[in-house]
Protein backbone atom coordinates (compact mmCIF):
# COMPACT_ATOMS: atom_id res chain seq x y z
CA UNK A 1 0.00 0.00 0.00
CA UNK A 2 1.48 3.50 -1.02
CA UNK A 3 -0.55 6.49 -0.74
CA UNK A 4 0.75 10.12 -1.52
CA UNK A 5 -0.87 13.26 -0.57
CA UNK A 6 0.72 16.73 -1.76
CA UNK A 7 -0.45 20.07 0.04
CA UNK A 8 0.64 23.50 -0.31
CA UNK A 9 2.49 24.20 2.84
CA UNK A 10 0.10 26.37 4.61
CA UNK A 11 -1.51 26.02 7.74
CA UNK A 12 -4.80 25.82 6.75
CA UNK A 13 -4.21 22.36 5.22
CA UNK A 14 -3.29 21.08 8.25
CA UNK A 15 -6.53 19.36 9.41
CA UNK A 16 -6.75 17.58 6.21
CA UNK A 17 -3.40 16.51 6.45
CA UNK A 18 -3.95 14.74 9.89
CA UNK A 19 -7.67 13.67 9.51
CA UNK A 20 -5.81 11.93 6.02
CA UNK A 21 -3.44 10.21 8.16
CA UNK A 22 -6.42 9.11 10.29
CA UNK A 23 -8.44 7.37 7.88
CA UNK A 24 -5.16 5.66 6.41
CA UNK A 25 -4.54 4.20 9.70
CA UNK A 26 -7.94 3.09 10.09
CA UNK A 27 -7.91 1.66 6.83
CA UNK A 28 -4.54 -0.24 7.47
CA UNK A 29 -5.41 -1.41 10.72
CA UNK A 30 -9.60 -2.60 9.47
CA UNK A 31 -7.07 -4.99 6.52
CA UNK A 32 -5.44 -6.53 9.18
CA UNK A 33 -8.03 -7.56 11.50
CA UNK A 34 -11.56 -5.98 10.13
CA UNK A 35 -12.96 -7.52 13.79
CA UNK A 36 -10.69 -5.34 15.98
CA UNK A 37 -10.27 -1.73 16.46
CA UNK A 38 -7.11 0.06 17.64
CA UNK A 39 -8.17 4.05 18.23
CA UNK A 40 -4.54 4.36 20.07
CA UNK A 41 -2.75 3.35 17.21
CA UNK A 42 -5.08 5.99 14.29
CA UNK A 43 -4.74 8.61 16.63
CA UNK A 44 -0.59 8.29 16.80
CA UNK A 45 -0.53 9.05 13.25
CA UNK A 46 -3.45 11.74 13.50
CA UNK A 47 -1.23 13.82 15.97
CA UNK A 48 1.99 12.95 14.40
CA UNK A 49 1.38 13.81 11.03
CA UNK A 50 -0.27 17.16 12.85
CA UNK A 51 2.79 17.65 14.22
CA UNK A 52 5.23 17.00 11.95
CA UNK A 53 3.34 18.87 8.78
CA UNK A 54 2.94 22.19 11.43
CA UNK A 55 6.57 22.05 11.82
CA UNK A 56 7.17 22.22 7.78
CA UNK A 57 4.72 24.75 7.40
CA UNK A 58 6.47 26.80 10.35
CA UNK A 59 10.14 26.59 8.78
CA UNK A 60 9.34 27.34 5.64
CA UNK A 61 11.38 30.44 4.80
CA UNK A 62 9.53 31.33 1.66
CA UNK A 63 6.22 31.14 1.52
CA UNK A 64 4.98 32.88 -1.44
CA UNK A 65 7.13 30.43 -3.61
CA UNK A 66 4.22 27.94 -3.61
CA UNK A 67 5.76 25.42 -1.67
CA UNK A 68 4.18 21.80 -0.77
CA UNK A 69 4.21 19.45 1.50
CA UNK A 70 4.32 15.51 0.77
CA UNK A 71 2.69 13.10 2.54
CA UNK A 72 3.24 9.20 2.01
CA UNK A 73 2.21 5.96 3.31
CA UNK A 74 3.47 2.78 3.48
CA UNK A 75 3.11 -0.48 4.90
CA UNK A 76 5.25 -3.35 5.49
CA UNK A 77 3.23 -6.78 7.25
CA UNK A 78 1.98 -5.00 10.08
CA UNK A 79 4.12 -1.93 10.02
CA UNK A 80 2.39 1.34 8.91
CA UNK A 81 4.82 4.12 7.64
CA UNK A 82 4.17 7.81 7.31
CA UNK A 83 6.62 10.26 5.56
CA UNK A 84 6.41 13.71 5.28
CA UNK A 85 8.48 15.88 3.35
CA UNK A 86 9.41 19.44 2.01
CA UNK A 87 11.82 21.29 0.45
CA UNK A 88 12.84 23.74 3.36
CA UNK A 89 16.30 24.00 5.16
CA UNK A 90 18.40 20.89 6.57
CA UNK A 91 17.45 20.93 9.88
CA UNK A 92 19.04 18.69 13.15
CA UNK A 93 15.41 16.69 14.31
CA UNK A 94 17.85 15.43 17.68
CA UNK A 95 16.93 18.68 19.33
CA UNK A 96 16.30 17.97 23.30
CA UNK A 97 13.30 16.82 24.43
CA UNK A 98 11.16 20.18 26.04
CA UNK A 99 11.45 20.70 29.94
CA UNK A 100 8.64 18.91 31.12
CA UNK A 101 8.43 20.33 34.50
CA UNK A 102 8.31 24.19 33.31
CA UNK A 103 5.03 23.43 30.85
CA UNK A 104 6.57 25.22 28.13
CA UNK A 105 4.05 26.85 25.79
CA UNK A 106 5.81 25.24 22.22
CA UNK A 107 8.23 22.64 21.39
CA UNK A 108 6.08 19.13 22.29
CA UNK A 109 5.97 18.63 18.22
CA UNK A 110 9.08 16.04 17.51
CA UNK A 111 9.17 15.10 21.35
CA UNK A 112 5.49 14.01 20.69
CA UNK A 113 5.86 12.18 17.51
CA UNK A 114 8.80 10.17 19.52
CA UNK A 115 6.36 9.30 22.15
CA UNK A 116 3.87 7.98 20.02
CA UNK A 117 5.57 6.23 16.97
CA UNK A 118 7.73 3.23 17.44
CA UNK A 119 10.66 4.97 15.61
CA UNK A 120 11.13 8.34 13.85
CA UNK A 121 14.14 9.06 10.50
CA UNK A 122 14.97 12.13 8.99
CA UNK A 123 16.81 11.93 5.89
CA UNK A 124 18.00 14.81 3.77
CA UNK A 125 18.12 14.12 0.02
CA UNK A 126 18.25 16.02 -3.16
CA UNK A 127 17.01 19.53 -1.21
CA UNK A 128 14.48 17.49 0.32
CA UNK A 129 13.68 16.92 4.17
CA UNK A 130 12.00 13.91 5.21
CA UNK A 131 10.85 12.52 8.27
CA UNK A 132 9.69 9.34 8.35
CA UNK A 133 7.55 7.49 10.96
CA UNK A 134 6.66 4.05 12.11
CA UNK A 135 3.99 1.88 14.04
CA UNK A 136 3.65 -1.57 14.41
CA UNK A 137 -0.20 -2.58 14.38
CA UNK A 138 -0.97 -4.58 17.73
CA UNK A 139 -3.82 -7.25 16.18
CA UNK A 140 -4.98 -10.54 17.76
CA UNK A 141 -3.39 -12.34 15.02
CA UNK A 142 0.15 -11.03 15.18
CA UNK A 143 0.39 -9.69 18.57
CA UNK A 144 3.61 -10.75 20.05
CA UNK A 145 4.20 -9.31 23.23
CA UNK B 1 -13.69 27.79 17.93
CA UNK B 2 -16.05 29.43 20.44
CA UNK B 3 -19.04 28.31 20.67
CA UNK B 4 -20.57 29.95 23.78
CA UNK B 5 -19.16 32.30 26.84
CA UNK B 6 -21.63 32.34 30.12
CA UNK B 7 -20.47 34.57 32.80
CA UNK B 8 -22.41 33.42 36.75
CA UNK B 9 -21.04 34.34 39.66
CA UNK B 10 -17.75 35.95 38.54
CA UNK B 11 -16.96 32.83 36.71
CA UNK B 12 -17.09 32.27 33.08
CA UNK B 13 -17.47 29.02 31.35
CA UNK B 14 -16.45 28.55 27.45
CA UNK B 15 -17.63 25.64 25.36
CA UNK B 16 -14.66 24.71 22.75
CA UNK B 17 -15.66 23.01 19.86
CA UNK B 18 -14.22 21.06 16.58
CA UNK B 19 -10.23 20.76 16.71
CA UNK B 20 -7.56 22.69 18.47
CA UNK B 21 -4.68 22.95 16.03
CA UNK B 22 -1.69 25.94 14.35
CA UNK B 23 -5.19 26.39 12.52
CA UNK B 24 -6.98 28.16 15.39
CA UNK B 25 -4.16 28.27 18.40
CA UNK B 26 -3.66 31.79 17.40
CA UNK B 27 -7.32 32.81 18.13
CA UNK B 28 -7.99 30.83 21.03
CA UNK B 29 -3.99 32.49 22.25
CA UNK B 30 -6.18 35.75 22.10
CA UNK B 31 -9.14 35.38 23.28
CA UNK B 32 -10.52 38.11 25.58
CA UNK B 33 -13.28 37.11 28.05
CA UNK B 34 -15.93 39.16 28.13
CA UNK B 35 -15.69 39.10 32.56
CA UNK B 36 -13.49 40.60 34.25
CA UNK B 37 -9.70 40.11 34.02
CA UNK B 38 -9.45 37.96 37.12
CA UNK B 39 -12.42 36.02 36.80
CA UNK B 40 -11.81 32.48 36.59
CA UNK B 41 -12.45 30.35 33.30
CA UNK B 42 -14.06 26.85 32.66
CA UNK B 43 -12.79 25.34 29.87
CA UNK B 44 -15.55 23.23 28.23
CA UNK B 45 -13.57 20.72 26.05
CA UNK B 46 -16.59 18.14 25.49
CA UNK B 47 -16.88 18.94 22.06
CA UNK B 48 -13.44 19.06 21.07
CA UNK B 49 -12.63 15.90 19.22
CA UNK B 50 -8.85 16.30 18.55
CA UNK B 51 -6.00 18.85 19.72
CA UNK B 52 -2.12 19.04 18.85
CA UNK B 53 0.99 20.59 20.59
CA UNK B 54 -0.52 23.79 19.02
CA UNK B 55 -3.75 23.71 20.53
CA UNK B 56 -2.07 22.82 23.77
CA UNK B 57 0.18 25.72 23.86
CA UNK B 58 -2.65 28.17 23.50
CA UNK B 59 -4.59 26.42 26.38
CA UNK B 60 -1.18 27.10 28.46
CA UNK B 61 -0.73 30.45 27.34
CA UNK B 62 -4.36 31.97 28.67
CA UNK B 63 -4.02 30.16 31.59
CA UNK B 64 -0.53 31.94 32.50
CA UNK B 65 -2.21 34.99 31.42
CA UNK B 66 -5.22 34.36 33.66
CA UNK B 67 -3.55 33.47 36.51
CA UNK B 68 -1.07 36.61 36.32
CA UNK B 69 -4.16 38.21 36.59
CA UNK B 70 -5.14 37.03 39.66
CA UNK B 71 -7.77 34.32 38.26
CA UNK B 72 -7.79 30.74 36.80
CA UNK B 73 -8.35 28.16 34.47
CA UNK B 74 -9.99 25.10 35.13
CA UNK B 75 -10.61 22.29 32.51
CA UNK B 76 -13.80 20.15 32.17
CA UNK B 77 -14.66 16.75 30.21
CA UNK B 78 -11.79 16.06 27.88
CA UNK B 79 -12.19 12.92 25.87
CA UNK B 80 -9.33 10.23 26.00
CA UNK B 81 -7.41 11.49 22.84
CA UNK B 82 -7.05 15.15 24.22
CA UNK B 83 -6.58 13.79 27.61
CA UNK B 84 -3.61 11.54 26.38
CA UNK B 85 -1.82 14.94 24.75
CA UNK B 86 -2.26 16.60 28.61
CA UNK B 87 -0.79 13.52 29.90
CA UNK B 88 2.17 12.88 27.39
CA UNK B 89 3.85 16.02 28.02
CA UNK B 90 2.98 16.81 31.69
CA UNK B 91 0.70 19.76 30.95
CA UNK B 92 -2.26 17.95 33.08
CA UNK B 93 -0.56 18.95 36.24
CA UNK B 94 -1.02 22.29 35.85
CA UNK B 95 -4.32 22.11 36.30
CA UNK B 96 -7.57 20.71 38.13
CA UNK B 97 -9.71 18.65 35.54
CA UNK B 98 -12.81 17.70 35.90
CA UNK B 99 -15.33 15.29 34.14
CA UNK B 100 -18.38 17.58 34.45
CA UNK B 101 -18.38 21.18 33.83
CA UNK B 102 -20.79 21.82 36.88
CA UNK B 103 -17.97 20.31 39.18
CA UNK B 104 -15.56 22.30 37.74
CA UNK B 105 -17.53 25.39 38.14
CA UNK B 106 -18.43 24.75 41.73
CA UNK B 107 -14.12 24.04 42.53
CA UNK B 108 -13.75 27.36 40.42
CA UNK B 109 -16.18 28.94 42.53
CA UNK B 110 -14.55 27.54 46.37
CA UNK B 111 -11.31 28.87 45.23
CA UNK B 112 -12.24 32.53 43.92
CA UNK B 113 -13.79 32.81 47.16
CA UNK B 114 -10.40 31.38 49.16
CA UNK B 115 -8.85 34.48 47.39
Amino acid sequence: MITVITLPAEIRFVRLASLAALQVAEIFIDSLNPSQSDPGFCDAFELSVSEAFTNSVRYAEHPEQDKTITISFSSENNKLTVSVSDTNSPFNPDTPSPDLSSYPENGYGLFLIRQLMDSLSYKREEGTNRISMTKQAYCSQNYNP
Amino acid sequence: MIISENTFNNITVIALQGTLDARNAPQLKQFNSAGAAANSIVINLSEVDFLDSSGLGAIVSITRLKRSQGGDVILACMNDKVRNVFEITHVYKLFDIYDDVEAATLNAEKKQTSL
